[in-house]
């Protein structure tokens, strides 16, 4: 279980990899990212369409296998990566048989240290693959035991007629508890609201389905959730027996966010919910979203490629570029003070609704050959001021200091 | 005013479908000039896509054209035949799809899609402007003897000869300057290759090389250096041959550097003259005068061709072409007489023969006012034909339908009414009569007429300033371009070569190898921007793009738009630009159209409808856009777009607008001219109505932006 525990953050991807290729042809989409996610906050995701954005989402709900890293999610690691660690392990076995041909003093020494180091990432491996495997189960542990509680305070507190409904719904929630995942708390909207829905369920079976696969058998239960669910993306009951085909694409997607908010999860993650929409439904489903984290206290993770959207919708932005992130910080500080190349040209790419400016334009275009200076320095991820972090090598980071601090 | 490249009148479209008649496009004009880009605007459904197809004819199999034209050149575009169609689609109109996913073949290679069309169209256009020659040869011969030239067919008969060695030197010059190209890139490719690999550079790029270098050798391109470069290239088979044994390779990459540097001069030189020298050949002497550089040699043949040839064949085009610019206006003059004569027939209750026997008469008359020697053709002229025998049969068609319909309602309402008088409760209903409205057709019917009067008069009256030497200037040029373009003659190679410099210019890295790859080899944005190269091979005078960068995020979008923008410059095309991002359109438009339920609800230069919108519909789309400094909610626009199968009685915005009068749930709003180019539908510019101001988002942005402009002016 992880050590770190911060209680305003939901979600934390650390050193996160996903690689896909096999061999020597690798495809790194996402290579080392980390970033945090508070409760209650949207935090926005933009880069280019590659860059690896979608990868990311997909890896924190499990939909690919992490290479290396971990994501925590309300402070248990749900996803853990044992690349790293046999990289690491890879190399120190190379190293000691290297040792064990070279007569050096001191090689004895090392030879002992490694073998330390192997033993300890086996370890970390072995950890790493409980985690990701029994995560679930912990989670169902805790459920139950805090189902357990609060029905066993309520029973003894009851009346007697009461008693005999109270152990029913009891029951009924441990048996839900204990089919259900972690990963449920973590629902996903999709891009295109026509190919993500079913064209042979209605409405209805849609957004239920995610219920009774939890085991719900309660059809009153499920009917009432159903509708308040409608209500809550502003659909009328009736729309419940329709088939997604009769819906305009603005219905389309709110019947996608009722999928994923019945559920109940604490974090949404939403892969450009509105790219495929019209400009006038994007603003309802926006707004749509903005009420949903008001009234539900949902966070959000929102990757988009639109920026003005994301500037308005979110509290925090990450930058992603070629499966790396290049700069995180809060919606207003990026827009004012951008600081990495990267993020200055795709400022400077957005359209405006205002020909003046837009002739004049001048579009800053990034070539990540030209704009860093050549070093063999790994450039790494730097906070530079509170709150504000670029991927830059230590030259680069001093220089970023100072034009903070000029600013 | 610039050229009118296309213009749309009064286009009236719907769809058959199992529920009814939907009405996607009613009665929407505008004009587009050359190299300007006009946008429209508007919510899916709004008939933009619809209007663009049409005017690419690929509208759906259950569209209807209920009226208007869409005129290009001499044609228009609804009543032309599929085959006419061929030779605009492509070549001159061309369009860029939306979703570049479906619109490229999965199973051919980029590169064999990208010279298909040049190909094709090559032929095509070819032919068509041997016809054209042929046709203004002929009517300059006409107009040469009317103008009293004696011997007027030896003129254009030396002309043709003339042409003819001028096709034959350009050609030759084209063929080797592109081989020549090929030659300094493929030597580039194989120094890399021979500088960095181990292996020895493959046979097939060699040869390959050789045949380019051999190519390029030609009387203008390599003119001095030709023998150096023929030796050079018989040579490298050997070289190669050597190299390989002995592995010292630096005598082959010295002979290509050398090789390189040849082209590359032959590249840099420039372009001859080959019209006069065309000439020069044909009448001066047959064989190239020996000079030190291709600016003499032009200076050289232009003097000589002007002498023996060229100003004596001038003077005699010239008066032919006064004597045709004469003839017309007479003809025109006499047009008016007979038009305006004939109008009231198409007035009042007509009846039907003595309507068709007046067009009858008219057609002829209107036709002679076509000047033959005139190089812009004057398309209302040209469509006066189909145009009103159009309107005719509409109208009376209209009339039978009118008659049919109104009988059968009656007939069907009176078996309903018999039924409920009988107590019975019918489970059918009575289909309301579909009537058309047979005044305006009549109106159609006699605005063809008006229209074209009016049109005549007011070239009459231009021609009276026109200048001749200009029009003469204007028929050479024109026989010059076409000769051109038939002799232009794109093989294989060439189009290949055309094409990876399309590759290139569109942004794709690596354009040699991306050409052999496959579509699935490529991501979004790349694919998109193949579209674009394709539509744009055949270099069409109008280029359509239907939301282009919807798919594509911003950097791609940005690259894309500039793209498009640079070629609009470079090539004078008018674009037309659909798209529903109006931060997209600030960028690219001259001009906005905005639509809404199949109409233009405004129109104006993109600062006329940024800056002082004047339609709540404009209104509702620039707020409910956020820009980078929005907090609060979006204005988001409620409901949805009508159905257009009942298209509301009144302005069709009205049900989700907020300042919408009692007026506009009952009459549609009339287009209000609010400056000479901008103009939109609302009946809250109507000088009784009360006034409204735009939603404050709105005005604060626009404050802000007039503040930031302030700010760079001073």
């Amino acid at each position: 279980m992880s050590d770190e525990k911060h209680d305003d953050v939901l979600l934390k991807v650390d050193h996160l990899s996903m690689y896909f290729g096999h061999g020597t042809f690798v495809k790194k989409a996402v290579n080392d990212v980390s970033f945090e996610v508070r409760k209650g906050e949207v935090f926005g995701l933009v880069g280019e369409s590659g860059c690896g954005k979608t990868t990311t989402g997909r890896t924190i709900i499990k939909l690919y296998d992490a290479t290396s890293g971990s994501v925590y999610f309300d402070g248990k690691r749900i996803v853990a990566g044992t690349g790293a660690y046999k990289d690491e392990i890879k190399h120190l076995r190379k190293r000691k048989r290297e040792l064990a041909k070279s007569s050096d003093a001191n090689a004895a020494k090392e030879l002992e240290e490694c073998a330390r180091r192997i033993g300890e990432l086996q370890n970390e491996i072995r950890k790493a693959k409980y985690d990701h495997k029994h995560c679930d189960d912990e989670f169902r542990k805790e459920e139950k035991a805090r189902i357990n509680e609060e029905y066993d305070a309520l029973i003894a507190e009851a009346k007697p007629e009461d008693v005999s409904r109270l152990q029913r719904e009891k029951r009924r929630k441990l048996r839900i508890a204990s089919r259900t995942k972690l990963v449920t708390q973590i629902q996903m909207i999709y891009q295109d609201p026509v190919a993500s829905l079913d064209p042979r369920m209605t409405v209805r079976e849609i957004i239920s389905e995610g219920l009774i696969v939890q085991g719900v058998r309660d059809k009153k239960y499920i009917t009432d959730q159903v509708y308040e669910m409608l209500d809550t993306v502003g659909l009328v009951h009736e729309h419940a027996d329709r088939y997604p085909h009769e819906f305009s694409g603005g219905q389309r997607q709110r019947i996608g966010i009722a999928r994923s908010v019945v559920m109940k999860p604490k974090l949404i993650i939403a892969d450009e919910p509105i790219s495929a929409l019209d400009v006038s439904i994007r603003a309802q489903v926006i707004n749509l979203l903005n009420e949903l984290r008001e009234t539900m206290g949902m966070t959000i993770l929102f990757i988009a490629h639109d920026l003005s959207v994301v500037k308005y919708f979110s509290n925090r932005i990450g930058v992603m570029y070629f499966g790396n992130l290049v700069e995180l910080a809060d919606s207003d500080e990026l827009f004012r003070h951008p600081l990495h190349p990267y993020t200055r040209s795709l400022l400077s790419a957005i359209p405006l609704p205002d020909p003046d400016t837009e002739k004049n334009r001048v579009r800053i275009r990034y070539n990540p050959l030209l704009d860093h200076e050549r070093t063999d320095e790994e450039p790494l991820f730097r906070e530079v001021c509170p709150g504000h972090s670029v991927r830059c090598t230590m030259k680069e980071f001093e220089a970023y200091k100072k034009q903070v601090e000029e600013e | 005013m610039a050229e009118k490249k296309l213009s749309v009148k009064n286009l009236r479209i719907s769809f058959r479908t199992s529920n009814g008649k939907v009405q996607a496009v009613r009665d929407i004009s505008f004009d587009l000039y050359k190299g300007e880009t006009l946008a429209i605007v508007g919510e899916s459904g709004s008939g933009k896509s619809v209007t663009s197809k049409a005017i690419m004819g690929i509208s759906a199999g259950n569209a209807i054209v209920e009226n208007g034209k869409i005129l290009y050149g001499d044609k228009d575009l609804l009543k032309i035949s599929e085959e006419e169609f061929h030779e605009i689609r492509g070549d001159k109109i061309a369009m860029v799809f939306q979703d570049p996913l479906s619109s490229l073949n999965p199973i051919m290679r980029i590169g064999k899609q990208l010279t298909e069309a040049m190909i094709l169209k090559n032929r095509t256009a070819r032919k068509e402007s041997k016809k054209d020659i042929k046709a203004m040869l002929k009517a300059m011969e006409s107009k040469m003897e009317a103008a009293g030239v004696s011997n007027a067919s030896s003129y254009t008969q030396r002309f043709r000869k003339m042409e003819e060695k001028h096709t034959a030197l350009e050609s030759e010059y084209t063929d080797a300057l592109e081989l020549a190209k090929e030659a300094s890139a493929r030597a580039e490719n194989l120094l890399v290759a021979l500088a960095n690999s181990k292996d020895m550079v493959p046979s097939g790029d060699m040869k390959g090389f050789i045949h380019a270098c051999k190519g390029s050798v030609s009387r203008f391109v390599v003119h001095e250096r030709a023998n150096e470069m023929l030796q050079l290239a018989n040579s490298f088979s050997g070289m190669r041959k050597e190299a390989a044994k002995t592995n010292d390779r630096s005598k082959l990459i010295d002979a290509v550097t050398r090789a390189k540097e040849i082209a590359d001069e032959a590249i840099a030189l420039d372009t001859p003259n080959t019209f006069t020298l065309g000439c020069y050949l044909t009448f001066v002497n047959s064989e190239i005068p020996k000079t030190g550089s291709v600016a003499e040699l032009n200076a050289i043949t232009r003097k000589t061709a002007d002498d023996a040839f060229l100003t004596e064949f001038l003077d005699k085009v010239k008066q032919g072409v006064c004597k045709s610019i004469e003839e017309t206006d007479a003809n025109r003059l006499a047009a008016i007489e007979q038009l305006k004569a004939e109008l009231p027939v198409f007035q009042g209750e007509p009846k039907r023969e003595d309507v068709k026997a007046a067009a009858k008469r008219l057609v002829p008359v209107v036709e002679r006012c076509i000047n033959p020697l005139e190089v812009v053709k004057d398309s209302i002229t040209h469509t006066f034909e189909s145009s009103i025998d159009y309107a005719i049969d509409k109208y009376y068609s209209g009339i039978e339908n009118n008659e049919k319909e109104t009988a059968r309602y009656e007939k069907q309402q009176r078996k309903y009414d018999a039924l409920t008088a009988k107590g019975k409760k019918p489970e059918w209903s009575v289909i309301p009569a579909g009537l058309v409205d047979v005044d305006a057709l009549r109106n159609d019917m006699s605005d063809v007429i008006t229209e074209i009067t009016a049109h005549l008069q007011e070239q009459v009256n231009s021609n009276r300033e026109v200048d001749a030497d200009k029009r003469t200037m204007e028929v050479i040029d024109f026989l010059k371009e076409t000769e051109q373009r038939a002799a232009y003659r794109i093989t294989k190679g060439v189009a290949r070569e055309r094409a990876i410099k399309l590759m290139e210019s569109v942004g794709i890295d690596n354009p040699r190898r991306r050409y052999r790859q496959y579509p699935f080899e490529f991501s979004g944005g790349m694919r998109q921007r193949i579209v674009i190269a394709i539509a744009l091979t055949a270099n069409p005078d109008i280029l359509i793009c239907d939301e282009p960068t919807t798919a594509l995020d911003v950097t791609i979008q940005a690259q894309i738009l500039e793209l498009i923008n640079n070629l609009k410059e470079e090539r004078h095309l008018s674009v037309i630009f659909i798209t529903h991002d109006l931060g997209v359109v600030a960028n690219m438009a001259d001009r906005i159209a905005v639509m809404y339920a199949g109409k233009i609800v405004e129109y104006g230069t993109s600062r006329d409808v940024f800056y002082s919108p004047a339609h709540p519909y404009t209104w509702a789309l620039l707020s409910s856009v956020p820009d980078l400094d929005t907090k609060a909610k979006l204005e988001s626009i409620p409901g949805t777009p009508p159905n257009m199968i009942y298209p509301p009685k009144g302005d069709a915005f009205a049900d989700r607008n907020k300042y919408a009068l009692e007026i506009d749930f009952e009459e549609q709003p009339p287009m209000f001219k609010i400056s000479d180019t901008h103009y939109a539908a609302t009946w809250l510019l109507h000088p009784n109505a009360p006034k409204v101001d735009p939603p404050e988002v709105v005005m604060e942005r626009i404050a802000k932006m007039k503040e930031k402009r302030g700010g760079n002016d001073e």
